[in-house]
């Protein structure tokens, strides 16, 4: 028998910093949308009130949780602790202040964005230093480490072409290629960093909420090869302008999340647990929904009108499979989180709660249903230009947002 | 000896793994419960996967379930993944909660 070394937690207030304030920009980024929003009907996505309300959302909420939930789930999933906590909480400050004035700031001066960009990849940055820092502590790297490395890298690339955006939009250069640098920003940004980060922590996830065992994981090698090639190729597909490169990078996505999704099926196969969490089955559904779209997405390149479809297509792959993917998880992450907080030293002496009865899970299922409805309407109020099914699909949603921010801060009650 | 190992056995009952609500015995999760005649404890244990998140909570409630009992003295978890948890390790009763 080999003796381990205890693991340390880190310290709960940092990744529930971080987590509080998304819930905070979703709420507000909803409001802005359902306010503003209706421009988007009449397909004008590219105005100062969709970016702001976009990176807000994106930024703001999904980047925000996703950086809160890395510094719960680095330490235990790579085996190592946070490199340096006091750095994090500067790290959130910065982050904070920087993507709250920039979503600001793109809405009322988009010409003028550049200082809070600044900041915003400033905070980025940081987290980036400190996630490095923290996986080449690792002992014995995985392929879950060249999962979340590789988001990391994309995460870069995003914020990197991000703030080239604004700059070439108030100087002009490189005016030639904004349309690319778009284009690249767009893809790094959903594709590469959210998916690659969440196929990363899915193959920790699900196997421990499904109490999976003796599963394969040879697939994982082919997802990451595949996945990372289409990007590359996609990338490519951009600069240079070429549809055939394109077809063939959205091919090698579309197999490589298909491979994923297959790889899931059959973790979940070989599970223990015959009743799975009402959140979980969401996280799962989220899959079907990332595939599903993911073919929309090669199908759609061999019609005439691509631009026509890709809006619509990348918000249902923004929120079918990104933002459901990290709510569902977040319903699992919170409770664990404010548990260990708060019965971590009474377990063994008293009676605690389980996780289970930390949140209200009767309301998920409804909840949820609600938010991919909501979803679908908007998907063809966009496609099919149809105003008031945008508004009543966008107020829907945000209602179920609202509702699932606090349902998720009630949790800090038990 | 043996009654000091039922009376460790029944605390350790009462340590739960809060995501899956059974027990650490039931789970499967105590390899051994050596115990020295001035009554010192040492209790070698694993996880169901080496990056639990509930790592130190359960650890230490093992820790804390079993330093409560009048008849122990120190008490030390050793925490090893070898050989690694596995479904047959756990009871009839852990399966059950399962739905198995």
């Amino acid at each position: 028998m080999l003796p381990q070394t205890m693991g340390s937690e880190t310290n709960i207030k940092l990744p529930i910093s971080f987590i509080l304030f998304s819930l905070f920009a979703l709420v507000l980024s909803q409001i802005q949308l359902l306010v503003n929003g209706q421009l988007m009907t009449d397909g004008s996505f590219r105005i100062p009130v969709i970016w702001s309300s976009a990176h807000f959302l994106v930024l703001g909420w999904a980047l925000m949780a996703a950086m809160g939930a890395m510094y719960q789930l680095v330490p235990v999933a790579f085996l190592t602790n946070i490199w340096n906590e006091r750095f994090g909480f500067i790290q959130f400050f910065v982050t904070a202040v920087g993507i709250t004035s920039f979503a600001a700031m793109l809405y009322w001066s988009p010409q003028n964005a550049i200082i809070p960009g600044v900041l915003t990849l400033l905070g980025i940055l940081m987290f980036l230093v400190q996630m490095f820092m923290t996986l080449s502590k690792q002992a014995k790297p995985t392929i879950l480490t060249a999962f979340v490395g590789s988001s990391l890298v994309c995460l870069f690339i995003t914020i990197s072409l991000g703030i080239t955006l604004i700059y070439s939009l108030k100087t002009g250069f490189a005016s030639e290629y904004y349309q690319s640098i778009f284009e690249a920003h767009l893809l790094m940004g959903v594709s590469g960093w959210f998916t690659l980060l969440i196929f990363g922590f899915s193959y920790k996830m699900v196997p421990m909420f499904s109490l999976s065992h003796g599963f394969p994981m040879v697939q994982a090698k082919f997802v990451y090869g595949f996945y990372l090639s289409g990007l590359v190729v996609s990338l490519v597909s951009f600069f240079t302008n070429n549809s055939i490169l394109l077809k063939i990078g959205f091919l090698l996505l579309l197999i490589g999340f298909t491979i994923f999704s297959w790889h899931i099926k059959i973790i979940i196969k070989k599970r223990l647990k015959k009743t799975l969490d009402k959140p979980f089955r969401f996280a799962l559904v989220a899959i079907g929904f990332g595939n599903v779209i993911h073919l929309a997405a090669f199908i759609m390149l061999w019609n005439q009108d691509v631009s026509h479809f890709a809006g619509p297509l990348i918000y249902a792959y923004l929120l079918l499979w990104i933002v459901l993917s990290i709510v569902s998880y977040l319903y699992k992450i919170v409770p664990f989180l404010w548990w260990t907080y708060k019965y971590s030293k009474e377990i063994g002496k008293n009676k605690v709660p389980s996780l289970k009865e930390m949140m209200n899970e009767k309301i998920v299922p409804t909840l949820f249903s609600l938010f991919i409805v909501a979803v679908l309407i908007v998907f063809c109020a966009l496609t099919f230009h149809v105003a008031i099914l945008f508004n009543i699909g966008q107020f829907v949603l945000s209602i179920v947002f609202i509702i699932i921010a606090i349902s998720i801060l009630k949790v800090l009650k038990k | 000896m043996m009654n000091t190992k039922v009376k460790i056995l029944s605390a350790l009952k009462s340590v739960y793994d809060p995501e899956l609500n059974i027990n650490v015995v039931d789970l499967g999760l105590i390899y051994n419960i050596e115990i020295t005649e001035s009554n010192d404890v040492t209790i070698t244990m694993t996880l169901t996967t080496p990056g639990c998140p509930l790592h130190d909570s359960i650890t230490s409630g093992v820790r804390y379930s079993v330093e409560g009992l009048e008849e122990t003295g120190k008490v030390e978890v050793n925490l090893v993944w070898e050989p690694a948890w596995s479904p047959d390790k756990m009871t009839p009763e852990g399966l059950r909660l399962l739905g198995r």
